[in-house]
């Protein structure tokens, strides 16, 4: 197993420096004008954010870096990030923030960006997990569960099946797991719906 | 009519936006304008003399200055007109600052704003009509309330002078929060030290009346000439007879003190017959009826009474006092209250016995404290570590935006006297260390140089540990480290900031004052006019104003006596003319406008006709708008003046034909 992530997560060197011209200043300034990414320049910079989130002690950033980078224009960070998908919406940031900076509703922009553009992390499963969520969802009107599971297993790290296996069989064997693909009566019309929307 | 027009640059502050050589021109070409002139800055010296000069060579009868705020000079070009002769109120001010460069960015639409204004201010000023300023005398006396540092030392200072001074304080002694400290920073000077002979000196003094126990009820009049109601609580005991032997304390029926001890915030227990400290001044004890057996039962053996009974100091039937004095001006320095620490639930304030706001560490390091000056949790063990959380009510848009500005400086001085005391590990939780008075930079690297720990992050969380060891865990990002750090302290000490007292604004209400939007008294000119207020005559010192050290509020009450003694000596007030009068002819005698006057300054005559005491009336117009015959008018805003300026400013849309511009506020 050791051997596997070796593999996969080899070990990377992050020059920590930054060239002013790596930053984007008028992004900054049109993410502080998004709904929710008001006071954005207001931040202190305090840490109460990054102190009160029960991830922080995960994320490579935590909140109030994020919070730092986009102000500083630096999009590429902020973007391609691992804290912003391990964020779990709980609010506990926004709630604490002494400026009342809506932090949850930043990272949610972000990763709508980090989606668009296709900055997110490479084989992160969080975001490959959120894109595959919506595929199928969009294409059967619901979320069948082994289906997900496999093609987020298969776009970020195929290799984890194999550890799966054991789990999914016995899961499978107690009638937990079904191979069925679920949908809803009247797909049709969702994927209409969709496809205007989009269009808009 | 021969008018001078002068137009000011303001450096670039006018000139920048508005076309100054195109003004002149235009407001040299309008009927009555005998000349119209430029020049950098018309209240420099060489402008004014500029002005004096004209009405001399020219013989001009009116002034029109295009400039500033009349808030600014107004005073100063009147003068200048004054000087050269002609009557001051000939002279007129247009603010093409505040109304049109600095409001406005398209240039040509301000330069024709400006001509405008310029326009209507010549076709008023004509109307002028030449006014005299009134000379009231003044009361040489004056009041300050608040016996904190910053109303003792301006009492002080006054009595000093020779005036005579009403000190009243709401507490049974003067002294306020300093009196509660043990140490000040950044010198470590002993509060008790520097206070108390100061507090004693107030006492003693021939020419201060020290009413403690006391609180100001009324305040009628205007400056120079203040009359105030002053009640004085019962204390149950008489002032002149008691000596401040405490002898009666000894000898309460409670052997036990019960009650919770205010000025030691409750962490000690006083009797119901007590003396806040032992330094107070007055040294006088009070008796507290809440708590007394006499006023709850009436059947005591009021062995308090019989040990007195030489001097008979103590009588259960004191009635309050009402006095009432005349003073000339009046020194507010009522203070601030210290931020209530359980608003913060994520702190643990009142849930955790272990966590303390910093009063009351003050109180624990303080040798007359309830601890005789040892730092130690509820259960009397010594603190092994301590975090001292910095911000608490400060700097958050949750409670108050601004800066307390003492926290930082108090908590370095905290946690150098609790290591000094306990050898406890200190650790800071700060977002930023403000220390920019003299020596206090040097304080902070004296106190890291001992070993304090500051971590730079705004603690997040105050949980017991789960280990049961009855410790509590600080949670905080550490923002230098970019980690998150959790550390156990046996003692959480709350840097709680400073908020205007919670009755600031009835007391703003009485004194006819503002306040800022954070709640503190309002000063008339935040940089040229800090201890003013906009109320003439009413001065303000220390805390009330906004949080400050010892030593800024020193400063301030230094300021706000040497005001007071300006005012007083003078002798005498001018009063502005502009206040309104009854045509005695055209009342009909209806009334409306008796309510409706601020200042009470109309009253009804025998004649059944409404009069104005012109000293009381301060020019609101109210009455001038109310009164439905139309018989009150007002100097300085008569009908002609104003209609004829409304119709110079819409003169151009008039003549053009076109729809009326509006352009800001006008
Ligand atoms: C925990 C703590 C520690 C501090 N340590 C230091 C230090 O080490 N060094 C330093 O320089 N500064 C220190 N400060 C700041 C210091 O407390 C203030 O600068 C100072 O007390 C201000 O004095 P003041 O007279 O304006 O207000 P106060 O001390 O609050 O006095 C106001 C007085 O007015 C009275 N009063 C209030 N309302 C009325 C009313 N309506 N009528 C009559 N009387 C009234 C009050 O009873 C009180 O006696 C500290 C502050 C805190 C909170
Ligand atoms: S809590 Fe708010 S102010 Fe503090 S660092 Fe986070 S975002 Fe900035
Ligand atoms: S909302 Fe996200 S970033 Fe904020 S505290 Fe919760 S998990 Fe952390």
């Amino acid at each position: 197993m050791k051997a596997l992530r070796a593999f996969w997560f080899r070990p990377e060197m992050r020059r920590k420096m930054k060239f002013q011209r790596e930053a984007d200043p008028e992004w900054a300034q049109q993410v502080a004008q998004r709904p929710g990414c008001e006071g954005l320049f207001s931040c202190l910079q305090c840490g109460t954010c990054s102190g009160t989130c029960p991830l922080s002690i995960y994320m490579d950033f935590a909140p109030r870096r994020i919070i730092g980078l986009v102000r500083e224009g630096f999009r590429e960070d902020a973007l391609g990030c691992q804290t912003i998908w391990l964020c779990a919406s709980c609010y506990a940031c926004a709630v604490h923030c002494p400026r009342q900076i809506r932090i949850t509703d930043v990272m949610y922009s972000l990763k709508r960006e980090a989606l668009q553009y296709k900055l997110y992390p490479r084989r992160f499963p969080i975001p490959v997990l959120a894109q595959e969520f919506y595929g199928i969802v969009s294409d059967r009107g619901r979320s069948s569960e082994f289906w997900l599971v496999l093609r987020m297993a298969l776009h970020s790290n195929p290799l984890q099946l194999l550890t799966l296996i054991g789990t999914g069989w016995r899961l499978f064997r107690t009638g937990r797991l079904s191979l069925h693909k679920e949908q809803i009566e009247h797909v049709k019309e969702l994927q209409a719906e969709l496809a205007g929307r989009r269009g808009t | 009519m021969r008018t001078g027009v002068y137009v000011c640059h303001c450096g670039t502050n006018i000139a920048g936006t508005i076309d100054v050589h195109a003004l002149i021109g235009y407001a040299g070409s309008l009927p009555g304008v005998a000349l119209a002139r430029e020049y950098k800055y018309m209240c420099s010296d060489p402008g004014q003399e500029l002005i004096r000069q004209d009405i001399c060579d020219y013989k001009l009868d009116r002034v029109v200055v295009a400039a500033c705020s009349p808030h600014l000079h107004e005073k100063t070009f009147r003068q200048a007109v004054e000087q050269a002769g002609l009557n001051p109120f000939y002279c007129h001010m247009v603010n093409l600052r505040e109304h049109d460069s600095w409001v406005h960015a398209d240039k040509p639409a301000a330069t024709e704003k400006a001509m405008d204004l310029v326009r209507a201010a010549v076709r008023r000023v004509k109307w002028h009509v030449p006014l005299e300023r009134r000379q009231v005398p003044v009361h040489a006396e004056v009041l300050v309330v608040g016996g904190g540092i910053a109303g003792i030392d301006a009492a002080l200072t006054l009595a000093n002078a020779g005036k005579h001074v009403y000190l009243v304080e709401r507490e049974p002694t003067i002294g306020g929060h300093m009196a509660q400290f043990d140490k000040t920073f950044p010198t470590l000077d002993c509060a008790a030290c520097i206070l108390t002979p100061k507090m004693t000196a107030v006492k003693a003094h021939r020419n201060i009346t020290l009413w403690t126990y006391s609180e100001v009820r009324q305040v009628e009049g205007y400056v120079g000439n203040y009359s105030v109601t002053v009640r004085r609580k019962p204390r149950y005991v008489i002032e002149k007879l008691c000596v401040g032997c405490l002898e009666c304390i000894q000898a309460c029926v409670y052997k036990q003190a019960k009650v919770p001890d205010p000025f030691n915030l409750g962490l000690s227990k006083r009797k119901p017959v007590y003396i806040p400290f032992p330094q107070a001044v007055p040294q006088v004890v009070a008796i507290d009826p809440e708590t007394c057996i006499e006023f709850k039962s009436g059947k005591c053996k009021k062995t308090c009474v019989e040990v007195c009974a030489e001097r008979n100091a103590i009588d259960f039937k004191q009635q309050a006092e009402i006095q009432t004095i005349q003073v000339g001006a009046i020194i507010l320095a009522t203070g601030f209250d210290v931020f209530d620490g359980a608003r913060i639930p994520y702190y643990g304030y009142g849930l955790y016995p272990n966590v303390y706001t910093a009063l009351e560490i003050e109180r624990l390091v303080n040798a007359s404290g309830p601890t005789g000056g040892e730092v130690v949790l509820r259960d009397g063990r010594k603190p092994a570590s301590v975090g001292i959380v910095h911000c608490v009510g400060s700097r958050d848009l949750h409670t108050n935006r601004y800066c307390s500005r003492v926290c930082c400086m108090y908590s370095l001085k905290l946690a150098h006297l609790i290591k000094e005391k306990t050898g406890a590990d200190v650790y800071n939780f700060y977002i930023d260390i403000r220390a920019p008075g003299k020596a206090f930079e040097e304080f902070y690297n004296r106190v890291a140089e001992e070993g304090v720990v500051f971590v730079r992050g705004k603690a997040a969380d105050v949980y017991p540990a789960g280990n049961g060891d009855g410790r509590l865990i600080v949670q905080a990002e550490d923002t230098l480290l970019g980690m998150i750090r959790k550390i156990p302290v046996d003692m959480v000490v709350l840097a709680t900031g400073l908020e205007p007292r919670a009755d600031a604004n009835d007391v703003r209400r009485l004194f006819n004052i503002g306040c800022s939007g954070d709640g503190f008294f309002l000063e008339r000119h935040p940089k040229l006019a800090p201890v003013n207020t906009f109320a003439d005559g009413i001065f303000l010192a220390g805390c009330c104003q906004g949080p400050k050290d010892i030593p800024d509020t020193v400063a301030q009450s230094g300021a706000a006596a040497a005001q007071a003694l300006a005012l007083i000596d003078a002798g005498v007030v001018e009063l502005e003319p502009n206040t309104a009068h009854v045509l005695e002819d055209a009342c009909s005698g209806c009334k409306t406008c008796l309510p409706l006057c601020p200042y009470s300054a109309i009253s009804f005559v025998e004649e059944k006709k409404a009069r104005i005491n012109e000293v009381l009336c301060k020019g609101c117009g109210t009455c001038v708008a109310a009164c439905p015959s139309g018989s009150i008018r007002q100097n300085l805003f008569e009908d002609e003046e104003i209609f004829e300026e409304i119709d110079g400013l819409l003169a151009s849309a008039a003549v053009g034909g076109g729809p009326v511009r509006i352009q800001g506020d006008l």
